[in-house]
């Protein structure tokens, strides 16, 4: 029972999962106590940041059931290195965490770019202190919500991000910095309260007396028989629940308490998944929900853009792959075309916005919006129904690949904007129509830039082409016109971004203004942008490393949901044969 | 397999990567490779020539294992069939993605086809490094650019990025060679969008010229909607069949056993119908949901009868033509990936401008390999075409081919007429291929490989001596330049056809041409209302070829010097430019000989790779059309007539441009007069770019600025005022606050001090007037109590 | 009504003797405007008061039914004496100072805290 006795493995991964949450936020506390110069702030920041990182690699370290605790098993399908303790026992919250191969790769990308980003603040110099308190407090939510499987737990980091957020873009931001901070703010708060609601009427809907024991244990609400002395979970003192995976495994049970037909002869279920929806779409960002995107990456600080790039578009992603689609699969069936939709919607209307920009930052920000379409489109894209006899198989190549495109985006996207600010730091502008020739005055710079921007091409080789191939060759099986669509964006795709080239890296000479301070990169900066471009030429060419991670989870989540349609929409055994005869 | 098969994988995929290693090294150490990078030229040739030889080998040991048959160019295909579908090695070196019985992988498909590729990329690709180190050694100092002005009018001054070019070459190499060697449709496009990308960065290697960069963009933008239509193609394959692979492949089925499951080309062409066309079960599956659906909704017990019923119906719904129309989507996009690669009609208009790019990658990506790529994928995909997608095949190809050449009639570049020139080639070869010729199409994809990158160095030595690429500042070269000018002279026969008919000798062009010629006239047999036409286009084209080919060498090296300036400055190459081109000129004469007293030969070789022959077959939406079988165009009474019509249209093409540019008999400026309006046309190139610009670029950038334009006075708009009317209502709250709720509390207030302002003046100060008021007010006390005590009693009673 | 005077000495008389003593009290706090015979009235309006309670507390007076040892009445008027004892020490001091201020000790004259 004790928190202390380290001989037990749950105390261990206890306390290696709250660490990695909270060890920013206690970082944070200690700056605020602690005097110390700017540079003593940036330091310590960056080295919490680093041991954050360390810590979620030793987590992402494969090895198998009963070998040190927090090791990934890679051949596990599950939830994996779960901790549960009651946190507010009489409305049934739980600290409750756990690990998946769809949580584990956006965590490490988190505290990868948080390390990259904290490392790309050298050059802030306005209340220094504030910033990394600020910043670490932003981590410790990110990170919180990638790791808890409670959803009010979820819901808690999901806010404590938005905060810090708000006013590192407000105080440290460019010209329309307070615009730019409550529009962002705003729209996410629309989206947090529909989140809210969704999340109060699934708690007040579910119980969780339907559940087998079986299905109890594998949840966690009662810990594992034999195994349990350290998790303090009560028995059953109220039927309701916020535990993600009970509530999924409500959601996907055959008679569900969300069936239930809530007004306009729409389930709650229905409507519960459309506020979920809307709310995490609103983070992604999906047309026409966006506008707030651009607006908050142009007047963002670079490292903050990174993060909002990198890390916080994702949790849109998460939310509808982990939350909106087990726990309302139903509405999941009946709204695929909307999802689906959605995303190539994006993926075109990114495209063409990003065409008419002539702020390199905007067109970036345009073009997250593109790319994040992929993965609503992969996420959307429902197959297995009974014409294509259940076949789960495109629907997890598309997940799979809306996936990688996360973690690809994640990489090629921070890359991106980084890129653009240590161009900005040094003339300060990002007019386009007055760049040109930075190839040869940078040449590192223009060399790193093209990878990159090749990455967000879509480059073979490079992470970008397999998400992106991936999703649009899963989605023909669901529909073709979406997935011509889809394949359509590649020209968009090819035109603005080499466009963009273009008017920034050839071309004679540069033609705005300050051209004397174009000196070439510092270490620091090449050390920043190499390692995404190191990562995004490994996914690009090994995809398999995150494959190894993804894939099982994944797929098992499809297969749940192709079971689901098979046996509880269309009340008929799954059939599980290849195509071929 | 023995296990010299498996070395033959090994070593081609060795040669594969020998130039990615160079690239690797270039990319990190190339400045420091001797002075400037000097040395970086040695690695990246080594590299390659590396890899010619290991091709070289594997070719030599799978004509070990796989002998020629008699070199009967048209042997009877149906019997063939059985022992050619076994001759060729396919594999995989690792996946990128399985999910469950869906593999997409990294692996290789070799056949004579591949090895005849690997040789010549490799070869032609030795000869252009060798030829570039003379041809870039400018970049080894700085370069002083006059065609990149800065704002202050001055040349641009930059270093010199002579290990650059190299890096990309390799790289370059490697995607080719992989594009080559893929085992999947998969890997195809990975290499086919990264040679795309090395012709970009080579396109624009002067990246300072806006030319340059403009043609760069052009060319992979246009190339990205080809690519478009094969990302179409693919996932109908992809959907359709379940796999990417060309042949057969290994995978683990649902059940975990290992099992063998057909590639593309098994399931379209299986063994059970003789390897006829068919429509392979998955895209019939594919085609049929609706009924499907209703089926295993019908069976909802019962998973084994609905399978039952559902194979049942397969070949019921399979003659009913379901699935075929998939299939006919799958060939006619994997072609769209083609036409744009192979510059072939609509997306033709990116390959001239790409001669914004150094000569030497002019002539190995946008002549040789590259662009050959298109038609290498075509007969590669050939035994998945159905008839209607060969017909388009034949049409655009038709189209390309005398759209090209007659652009190349006037054009006064010389780049620029061996760029028409390729795209026109490029479009014989398409054509060849759609007819049902496909020795036809792939024997001439390797000889214009050979002349037509001869012709690019020769072109390309010229414009080293002579500083400009506008033949009407030339003339007159062939005294000072005399090993280029014959060789380029070589290359020109070889490119018209030259050679002796009915001896069937001659340049290597005059075999394939011939080829070409006689199966658009064994179609014209076969389908007489309209074939005859693709026999026209391809005879006039062999007249324009000459044509406009000899008009280029005799505006080049014959007649007198037009510009003494540049005259009196031309020298011959040095050894390393003039080598390679002998050597191309030595094969562009011979590449399709039959070595002497054997069968042994590019011919027979590529013969072994011919896919199971089109049949006498019908498409489903067009039943009447006809692909002859090839080896019907090499009866005497179809070869013959071609030949000499192929011959007799080269011929006077020949005349035509010795007497207007050769002997001077005729002014071109008068024929120019005489047809000023159709020169206009030439000379604009049919106004296709304008035409671009106007229907497709200017549109989607107005597009694109509307959308914009809608996220910021539209959403944005609707956001923001969203936001004012929030703050309106809060500021009407503020005023009702004001107005009634504030009034009122203030109003309690005010009443409450007016109140204690009249009950001060009780309070006197005085004393003794304090005591009299608590006597009376005590006895009033008593008073009002007494009576209610009173009344309270009375109520206790 | 009875007849006090016929009655023999009982509680009704001592109350009586009181309610005069209160009034006379009470009488000469209104009317006297010299401080010390205000502080005398009040020692009267106390000391009628304290008839009162011994009056009530006596058991013999109340005809002896009481439990208990009956001291009650006379404890308070103890209790009163002090207080007014106390008070009386108190007033004093304030007239004195007032005198001292004032050269007065007309409490007509103390208005300065009216309202």
């Amino acid at each position: 029972m004790s928190l202390f006795d380290f001989n037990d493995p749950q105390v261990v991964l206890t306390w290696l999962l709250s660490l990695i949450i909270f060890l920013p936020a206690a970082g944070a506390l200690l700056l605020c106590l602690v005097p110390g110069k700017d540079g003593w702030c940036r330091g310590f920041s960056l080295a919490v940041t680093a041991v954050v990182f360390l810590l979620t690699v030793w987590l992402a370290l494969p090895g198998g059931q009963g070998g040190l605790p927090g090791r990934f098993n890679l051949s596990g399908d599950q939830m994996q290195n779960m901790v549960c303790y009651a946190w507010i026992p009489s409305f049934n919250i739980f600290y409750f965490l756990g690990v998946d191969g769809i949580s584990l790769p956006l965590v490490l990308l988190t505290s990868f770019l948080s390390v990259l980003a904290m490392w790309a603040s050298w050059p802030i110099t306005k209340h220094v202190r504030a910033y990394c308190v600020l910043f670490l407090l932003l981590e410790t939510g990110m990170l919180g919500v990638f790791l808890s499987l409670d959803f009010f737990l979820f819901y808690v980091f999901w806010e404590v991000m938005l905060l810090p957020m708000y006013f590192l873009i407000g105080i440290w931001g460019g010209p329309r910095r307070e615009y730019a901070a409550i529009k962002f703010f705003l729209f996410t708060l629309v989206g947090s309260v529909m989140i809210l609601v969704a999340m109060l009427m699934l708690y007040f809907a579910s119980d969780l007396n339907r559940l087998t024991l079986d299905q109890l244990i594998a949840c966690r609400v009662i810990p594992p028989l034999g195994a349990g002395s350290t998790a303090l979970v009560t028995p059953l003192a109220s039927s309701h629940t916020f535990n993600l995976l009970a509530l999924a495994q409500l959601g996907q049970s055959g008679g569900s308490p969300f069936q239930q037909i809530l007004f306009w002869s729409h389930s709650l279920s229905w409507w519960a998944f459309v506020l979920l929806f809307i709310g995490f779409v609103i983070k992604l960002p999906a047309v026409p929900v966006h506008t707030w995107l651009p607006d908050a990456h142009v007047e963002a600080p670079t490292p903050i853009s990174m993060i909002l790039a990198g890390v916080l578009l994702k949790m849109g992603g998460y939310g509808v792959l982990r939350i909106c689609y087990p726990i309302c699969p139903d509405a999941g069936y009946e709204l695929a075309w909307f999802v689906a939709g959605l995303g190539t919607l994006s993926m075109i209307y990114g495209a063409l916005a990003a065409m008419a920009q002539s702020d390199f930052k905007r067109l970036v920000a345009y073009s997250s919006v593109s790319h994040m379409g992929y993965v609503l489109l992969g996420i959307g894209a429902w197959s297995a129904v009974a014409g294509s006899q259940y076949d789960p198989h495109y629907w997890q190549m598309a997940m799979n690949g809306a996936m990688f495109q996360m973690i690809a985006h994640g990489l090629s996207s921070a890359g991106m904007f980084f890129l653009v600010g240590v161009v900005y730091e040094r003339v300060h502008h990002r007019n386009l129509d007055q760049f040109g020739g930075l190839f040869a005055r940078m040449p590192v710079y223009g060399g790193l830039s093209m990878g990159i921007f090749f990455a967000a091409l879509g480059l073979p080789g490079l992470c970008g082409f397999i998400g992106e191939v991936f999703v649009v060759l899963g989605v023909w099986s669901y529909s073709k016109v979406l997935a011509v669509v889809a394949a359509s964006v590649v020209i968009l795709t090819a035109g603005y971004i080499l466009w963009t080239i273009q008017r920034v890296y050839l071309g004679a000479e540069y033609k705005g203004p300050h051209a004397e301070a174009l000196k070439p990169m510092s270490r620091r900066e090449v050390a920043i942008a190499a390692p995404l471009l190191a990562f995004a030429i490994l996914f690009g060419v090994y995809p398999q490393a995150l494959w190894n991670y993804i894939t099982p989870t994944v797929n098992k989540t499809v297969t749940v949901m192709a079971n689901w349609t098979a046996n509880v929409k269309d009340h008929s055994p799954a059939v599980q044969e290849p195509i071929q005869p | 397999m023995t296990a010299n098969s498996n070395l033959i994988p090994s070593l081609l995929g060795l040669a594969w990567l020998l130039p990615l290693a160079s690239f690797v090294l270039i990319v990190f150490f190339g400045p420091r490779m001797g002075k400037a990078g000097k040395h970086a030229a040695l690695v990246a040739t080594a590299a390659i020539a590396t890899a010619f030889a290991l091709s070289f080998a594997a070719l030599v040991l799978w004509l070990l294992q796989n002998p020629l048959s008699a070199p009967n160019p048209g042997g009877h295909a149906a019997e063939r069939v059985a022992a050619e579908s076994a001759k060729a090695l396919s594999g995989e070196w690792y996946a990128l993605g399985v999910f469950g019985p869906l593999r997409i992988g990294i692996g290789y498909y070799i056949d004579s086809l591949t090895l005849a590729m690997f040789c010549m990329v490799t070869f032609v690709s030795s000869c252009i490094h060798v030829y570039s180190i003379g041809y870039m050694h400018e970049e080894l100092s700085e370069v002083v650019d006059p065609l990149a002005p800065l704002a202050n009018g001055q040349p641009l001054r930059r270093r010199g990025r002579f290990c650059r070019f190299f890096q990309y070459l390799s790289l370059f190499c490697f995607s080719m060679l992989g594009l080559v060697l893929a085992g999947n449709v998969a890997m195809v496009f990975v290499f086919w969008e990264l040679v795309g990308i090395c012709s970009y960065l080579l396109i624009g290697f002067y990246r300072e010229r806006t030319s340059a960069s403009n043609a760069g963009n052009k060319a992979f933008i246009v190339n990205r909607v080809g690519d478009f239509g094969m990302i179409i193609g693919m996932m109908a394959l992809w959907t359709g069949m379940g796999t990417l692979s060309f042949g057969d492949y290994r995978a683990v089925d649902t059940a975990g056993h290992r099992v063998t499951l057909p590639g593309i080309f098994s399931q379209v062409r299986p063994a059970e119908t003789k390897h006829q066309l068919q429509v392979p079960d998955g895209m019939v599956k594919l085609a049929s949901r609706p009924q499907i659906e209703r089926i295993v909704l019908a069976h909802r017990r019962d998973t084994r009868t609905a399978t039952a019923a559902i194979a049942g119906q397969l070949r019921g719904w399979r003659s009913q033509g379901l699935g075929y129309g998939l299939l006919v989507v799958a060939g006619l996009g994997i072609f769209c990936g083609c036409v744009g690669k192979s510059a072939q009609f609509p997306l033709h208009l990116w390959l001239p401008d790409a001669m914004e790019g150094p000569t030497p990658v002019s002539a190995l990506i946008h002549a040789a390999t590259m662009v050959a790529a298109g038609v290498y994928l075509v007969g590669r995909f050939y035994p998945v075409f159905t008839p209607e997608v060969l017909l388009v095949v034949a049409i655009v190809g038709c189209i390309t081919l005398f759209l090209a050449a007659s652009i190349a009639l006037t054009a006064t570049d010389i780049k620029r007429v061996l760029a028409y020139s390729t795209v026109s080639q490029l479009g014989y070869m398409m054509l060849a291929l759609g007819l049902g010729g496909w020795l036809a199409g792939i024997l001439h994809l390797f000889t214009h490989a050979c002349f037509k990158s001869l012709l690019f160095l020769c072109s390309g030595s010229v414009i080293h001596a002579c500083g400009t690429n506008e033949m009407p500042r030339m003339g007159g070269l062939l005294k000072k330049m005399p090993y280029t000018a014959i060789t380029m002279l070589v290359g020109c026969l070889a490119i018209a056809g030259a050679g002796v008919p009915l001896l069937a000798v001659g340049f290597s062009g005059f075999y394939s041409k011939d080829l070409i010629v006689a199966q658009a006239l064994s179609f014209r047999a076969s389908n007489p209302p309209f074939g005859g036409l693709f026999f026209y286009v391809a005879v006039i084209g062999a007249g324009m070829t000459a044509c406009y080919i000899f008009r280029m060498w005799y505006l080049t090296f014959a007649g007198e010097p037009r510009d003494e300036h540049i005259h009196h400055h031309a020298h011959e190459s040095p050894k390393v430019m003039t080598v390679p081109l002998v050597i191309l000129a030595t094969l562009s004469v011979v590449a399709a000989w039959n070595l002497f007293g054997t069968g042994y030969g590019l011919q027979p070789l590529l013969e072994q790779a011919r896919p199971v022959e089109q049949s006498i077959a019908h498409g489903v939406f067009l039943p009447g059309v006809t692909m002859p079988f090839e080896h019907e165009a090499h009866v005497p009474q179809i070869h013959t007539p071609a030949e000499l019509v192929a011959f007799l249209a080269a011929l006077i093409g020949f005349v035509l441009a010795t007497a207007f540019y050769g002997v001077r008999k005729w002014d071109p400026e008068d024929a120019r007069r005489t047809f000023a309006g159709i020169h206009r046309f030439l000379v604009h190139k049919w106004w296709f770019d304008e035409l671009y610009s106007f229907a497709l670029v200017r549109p989607v950038l107005r597009i694109s600025g509307w959308v914009a334009a809608c996220d910021q006075r539209g959403i944005d708009w609707l956001i923001d005022h969203l936001a004012i009317s929030v703050a309106a209502v809060a500021r009407f709250d503020d005023w009702f606050d004001r107005l009634f709720v504030d009034r009122l509390v203030n109003l309690v207030a005010q009443w409450t001090y007016a109140v204690g302002l009249r009950l001060r003046r009780l309070q006197t100060g005085n004393v003794r007037q304090y005591v009299m008021w608590l006597a009376v007010g005590t006895v009033m006390l008593f008073v009002v109590m007494s009576l209610y005590w009173n009344l309270a009693l009375a109520a206790g009673m | 009504m009875m007849n006090l005077l016929t009655q023999p000495v009982g509680l009704s008389h001592y109350l009586a003797v009181s309610a005069v003593l209160f009034v006379c009290g009470f009488l000469c706090m209104a009317t006297k405007r010299n401080i010390l015979g205000v502080l005398m009235g009040i020692e009267l309006v106390l000391n009628g008061a304290n008839l009162n309670f011994v009056a009530f507390g006596s058991r013999l007076l109340r005809g002896g039914t009481s439990d208990g040892l009956g001291l009650d009445g006379q404890a308070i008027a103890l209790f009163v004496i002090i207080l007014a004892a106390a008070e009386a020490a108190g007033a004093l001091a304030i007239a004195l100072n007032f005198y001292h201020t004032h050269a007065t000790v007309d409490v007509d004259r103390a208005e300065e805290l009216k309202g």
